[in-house]
């Protein structure tokens, strides 16, 4: 458990309740404690899942990082506070951890309308939000604590245009899309890039993230005939699709988003994401060795269990807080003006991670072109399905 | 042309899955005049243990539904013994708040054993597919139509021709004088929620199986669709409940085909709408039917209201005024800031739900019009903040009222289906009305809180900001419940017909409640968006508007202060149990059972 001691916490919290804001921030020096990173995200309500997958991925690489020897001898430590995904309870968090001096940094939230409602209090109180599933193109415009290692979509759309329409010669898409702010902006991008590219896009159609049935849908999508069906889902909504595609009789090729990329994308999908093309940011037998440590960490302290893109986003993520505290020690303006200094931080889905100053994003995502083969994911061969 | 066979057939395929869940809840309905929303969870529980059954004990299909039906036969015996009978002689309103409160606690359960990960819930039936129009069907989607339609069959047999059956609805009809033919009212009850849970929890394995996935998300859906279906068919209407069911299964699809996917929700709500405003009953009612709700008002029974002492008000009051002057953190004013918002959005439920008797279950809406308002007043056309949450209040008094009212003529139960259905169009509506409320990119950079130029940025003002503004509305309403105006509100909640005889336009008073209601909420709203500074469809959802109705019912139902001591309670136990991270919803939903079991009138009594 590399978490830190809940009943400590506890104290701590209370104390720094008792203490309020008017306690200087830099108060604290005795090493013996952890650097403290604030979490706010979801572990109870309908986003659950992601809030669970976060903390496989910080704990992983809180492990690495004790073991290399923590932040210049001091331990590195998070408090995971459960927002639900609610913007009333992430701004609660938000003041929270704005007035507790022990917390240098704060990661997440997850959706955009609790990570975005919860912005303006962590600009204006002075403490990074280091939002890194936070792809709302408006996100980091919040203000200069808001820094983000989100790949953009204005990135990694076209990548996977480029896979549908020029590697795998589809002229004619329908494109499926999660009925969100991601899934909207994604649309966008990828619509815009396949046309450039030379191809039609039949007809697009977004649902929300409750749906569970498509059969009407893929009725839509079956009377414009396409060549090839665009997911831009999460996995489980993406297996749905998948599946009662491949029921009603739809035999196109279906090329899916990366945040599809998840071991359960193949359970729940079964049979039926056979042959489903994915442009990902890394893969099983990937080379590098920033991804080979990763996954066979992830695999060695978790059982056996694969890793997914949300694990990796929060394993990149911790690694990136880890790198920026180093720099930046524990003073929260040093802290955000470190982020303009961290270069090349080794990552598993951009390589080396290095922020463009200006929109406080990173960009330059690595790609990767798979396929699902014999249930497993594979780098494309290259040959058609 | 064969599209629409396909849209048809696609449409009764998904009607079938809805029907397994209304039949349960029209069962219930019938029996005990009560919305079970426990039933999604029950739906729940009996997915996660067919997946026990199927994926760990590897039990075939048959025995696999026994032992779901069995288990959660179970559940629904556990739930109806403790949770419901304990409440069976308090006002009408709490048992609907414990079904609410048992759903919390089961989803909650079920997270914590088997982690909110989606899990694959293999199919046990043969592969095959049969060719139907332009697509295909497969074995389980007639399992599924077997199981609806026997369930469906068996008890309309079982009510109409077994001795247990006519005692069902004998108390269906008058619990009191079927107590008094010696009917064994409790044996009834049993025996109805064993039935309904077990049909819930063989319908959540079923359906699991059908898309091969489970995960703790889809109760509330379930829930949602299975009222509305129910509702459609005719409450408490078992046959019925399974042709609403197809129907709504028939709209989604058609309204898919003629308007695409993202419009399918909104014709679900609409058709629910329609079908209330003009049969109020349901589609299967018949007329000679008793109406589903008493006619006098013990829907929310009138208790002694607890009397608080003017000083110990006005002395609460200067405290939190000056709580900011003390030492407390930052952290402790966002929360009661959070509160404040809540309770002035409790300030308007308490009134139209609790004073003049329409418990409405969608008022989320009327934040999100509220706040939609005011940042587009204030981003589009600069005007000032405080200006624009004002406008944001008057839109929502009008828009909301106006969106309302043809739910008038409803009572009880069916008030709070509407308003339900109102909100979910709401929704939707800003969802895909993309061209004004920028659909599901929503709204970012709204300008934070002004008043007179000054911004209010921190922490501290905004907290006095929203305070006063709540103690203001809060003394409007507590005045406007002492005139005329508000004893004719109470009149129409309590009884009605005899309002109406003594010559009140319930129309008129339910409007004046709603334009008054309505502005509070849309105030809330509207200082929510400045706060926030980002906003979208999803900010202000179902569960907010099921948070609202807990802290009214918890406060006291038309109780000023109890709106706001709901708000601050109801705020701040989540808060309170972080300690207990992952556990707190669950601790926060047994705190609310047993709030509910010791004080159904509310904490300060109903007024």
């Amino acid at each position: 458990m590399s978490n830190i001691d809940r009943r400590s916490l506890v104290k701590g919290s209370l104390a720094a309740m008792m203490a309020g804001a008017a306690v200087s921030r830099g108060a604290f020096a005795q090493s013996s404690e952890p650097i403290l990173l604030g979490v706010s995200g979801p572990l109870t309500g309908p986003n659950a899942q992601y809030g669970t997958q976060w903390k496989q991925g910080f704990d992983l690489a809180l492990d690495e990082i004790m073991a290399a020897g923590g932040i210049n001898g001091r331990k590195l430590a998070y408090q995971f506070e459960d927002s639900q995904s609610d913007p009333r309870q992430s701004v609660a968090i938000a003041q929270k951890f704005v007035s507790d001096p022990r917390i240098v940094m704060e990661l997440g939230d997850f959706s955009s309308p609790a990570s975005m409602a919860a912005s303006p209090i962590y600009q204006r109180g002075g403490l990074v939000q280091f939002g890194f599933t936070n792809s709302h193109p408006d996100f980091t415009k919040g203000g200069d604590f808001m820094w983000s290692t989100s790949v953009s979509q204005a990135d990694e759309q076209p990548l996977l245009a480029a896979y549908a329409v020029k590697r795998l010669g589809l002229k004619k898409l329908a494109v499926l899309h999660l009925n969100t702010d991601w899934g909207r902006t994604s649309r966008d991008y990828f619509v815009k890039a396949a046309k450039e590219y030379g191809a039609e896009v039949a007809v697009t159609e977004g649902y929300i993230a409750e749906e569970r049935d498509f059969r009407s849908t893929l009725v839509r999508v079956r009377d414009a005939s396409p060549d090839g069906l665009i997911l831009i889902s999460y996995y489980s909504d993406g297996a749905l699709i998948a599946r009662q595609a491949r029921q009603v009789g739809l035999k196109q090729v279906i090329c899916a988003a990366s945040s599809v990329y998840s071991p359960k994308f193949l359970e729940l999908g079964g049979e039926a994401v056979e042959d489903v093309h994915l442009g990902t940011r890394y893969f099983p037998e990937d080379p590098r060795p920033e991804v080979k440590k990763f996954i066979t960490g992830f695999k060695a302290k978790y059982g056996g269990q694969e890793p997914d893109a949300f694990n990796a986003y929060s394993y990149d993520a911790m690694n990136m807080a880890a790198a920026v505290v180093k720099i930046g020690g524990t003073d929260r303006r040093a802290v955000r003006d470190a982020f303009a200094k961290v270069k090349d931080v080794s990552s598993v889905i951009f390589g080396s991670a290095t922020f463009d100053v200006e929109s406080r994003r990173v960009k330059g995502a690595m790609n990767a072109e798979l396929v699902v083969r014999k249930g497993q994911f594979a780098l494309w061969d290259g040959k058609p399905t | 042309m064969s599209s629409w066979l396909d849209y048809t057939i696609n449409g009764l395929i998904v009607g079938n899955v809805y029907a397994l869940v209304a039949v349960g809840l029209a069962l219930i309905f019938g029996v005990s005049r009560l919305i079970n929303f426990a039933q999604g969870s029950i739906y729940l529980v009996g997915a996660y243990i067919g997946w026990v059954a199927v994926v760990q004990l590897h039990t075939p299909l048959p025995l696999t539904i026994i032992v779901v039906a069995v288990a959660a036969a179970l559940v629904g015996l556990i739930i109806e013994r403790f949770g419901l009978r304990p409440l069976q002689n308090s006002v009408r309103i709490a048992p609907l708040l414990a079904t609410i409160g048992i759903s919390f606690v089961l989803d909650q359960l079920v997270m914590l054993t088997f982690s909110p990960n989606p899990r694959a819930l293999p199919s046990q039936l043969p592969d095959v597919r049969f060719q139907v129009g332009g697509g295909t069907i497969g074995p389980l989607d007639l399992l599924i139509a077997g199981v609806g339609l026997t369930s469906a069959l068996l008890l309309f047999v079982f009510l109409r021709y077994s001795k247990l059956g006519w005692a069902v609805r004998a108390t269906a009809q008058d619990r009191d004088a079927a107590m008094q033919m010696g009917v064994d009212v409790n044996r009834v009850n049993q025996a109805v929620f064993g039935i309904a849970a077990a049909l819930g929890g063989v319908s959540g394995m079923l359906v699991g199986m059908y898309y091969n996935q489970i995960d703790t998300a889809m109760s509330l859906q379930a829930t949602l669709k299975g009222v509305v279906a129910e509702v459609v068919g005719g409450a408490g209407n078992v046959p019925g409940a399974v042709i609403g069911s197809l129907l709504l299964g028939l709209v989604e699809s058609y309204g898919v085909a003629v308007f695409g996917t993202s419009y399918r929700n909104l014709f679900a709500f609409l058709l629910l709408v329609v079908v209330l405003v003009l049969r109020p009953n349901g589609l299967f009612a018949s007329a000679r039917q008793a109406p589903p709700e008493p006619l006098t008002g013990t829907f929310i029974a009138p208790s002694r209201p607890v009397r608080i002492p003017r000083w110990a008000l006005l002395a609460a009051a200067a405290i939190f005024a000056v709580l900011p002057f003390f030492p407390v953190s930052f952290y402790v004013l966002q929360t009661l800031i959070n509160a404040w918002l809540l309770g002035m959005l409790a300030l308007s439920l308490t009134l139209v739900a609790g004073t003049i008797g329409q418990v409405s279950l969608g008022h989320a809406a009327l934040l999100a019009i509220g706040a939609y308002t005011s940042a587009l007043l204030s981003l589009t056309l600069s005007v000032p903040v405080g200006l624009s949450i004002i406008g944001g209040g008057l839109m929502c008094a009008a828009l909301g009222t106006a969106l309302i009212s043809p739910s008038f003529r409803l009572r009880g139960h069916y008030v709070s289906i509407a308003t339900l259905a109102i909100g979910e169009i709401v929704s939707l509506v800003i969802l895909n009305w993309e061209s004004v409320t920028r659909g599901p990119i929503g709204i970012s950079g709204i300008p934070p809180l002004s008043l007179f130029g000054y911004d209010l940025i921190s922490p501290t003002s905004i907290y006095w900001f929203s305070f006063t503004v709540m103690v203001v509305l809060a003394l409007l309403q507590g005045r406007l419940l002492t005139s005329h105006l508000g004893r004719s509100f109470r009149a129409i909640r309590d009884d009605d017909i005899a309002a109406r005889a003594y010559g009140l336009s319930l129309n008129r008073y339910k409007s004046l409640a709603f334009i008054f209601g309505g502005f509070a909420a849309g105030v809330s709203g509207g200082i929510a968006a400045h706060l926030y500074s980002y906003i979208n469809h999803e900010t202000f959802n179902t569960q907010q508007s099921i948070l609202a109705l807990t802290v009214v019912i918890l406060g006291g139902l038309g109780n000023v202060v109890g709106a706001m001591l709901g708000a601050v309670a109801l705020v701040g136990l989540p808060e309170v149990f972080r300690i207990a991270a992952e556990y707190r919803i669950l601790i926060y939903g047994i705190v609310l059972l047993l709030l509910v079991r010791f004080r159904p009138q509310g904490l300060l009594g109903t007024l």
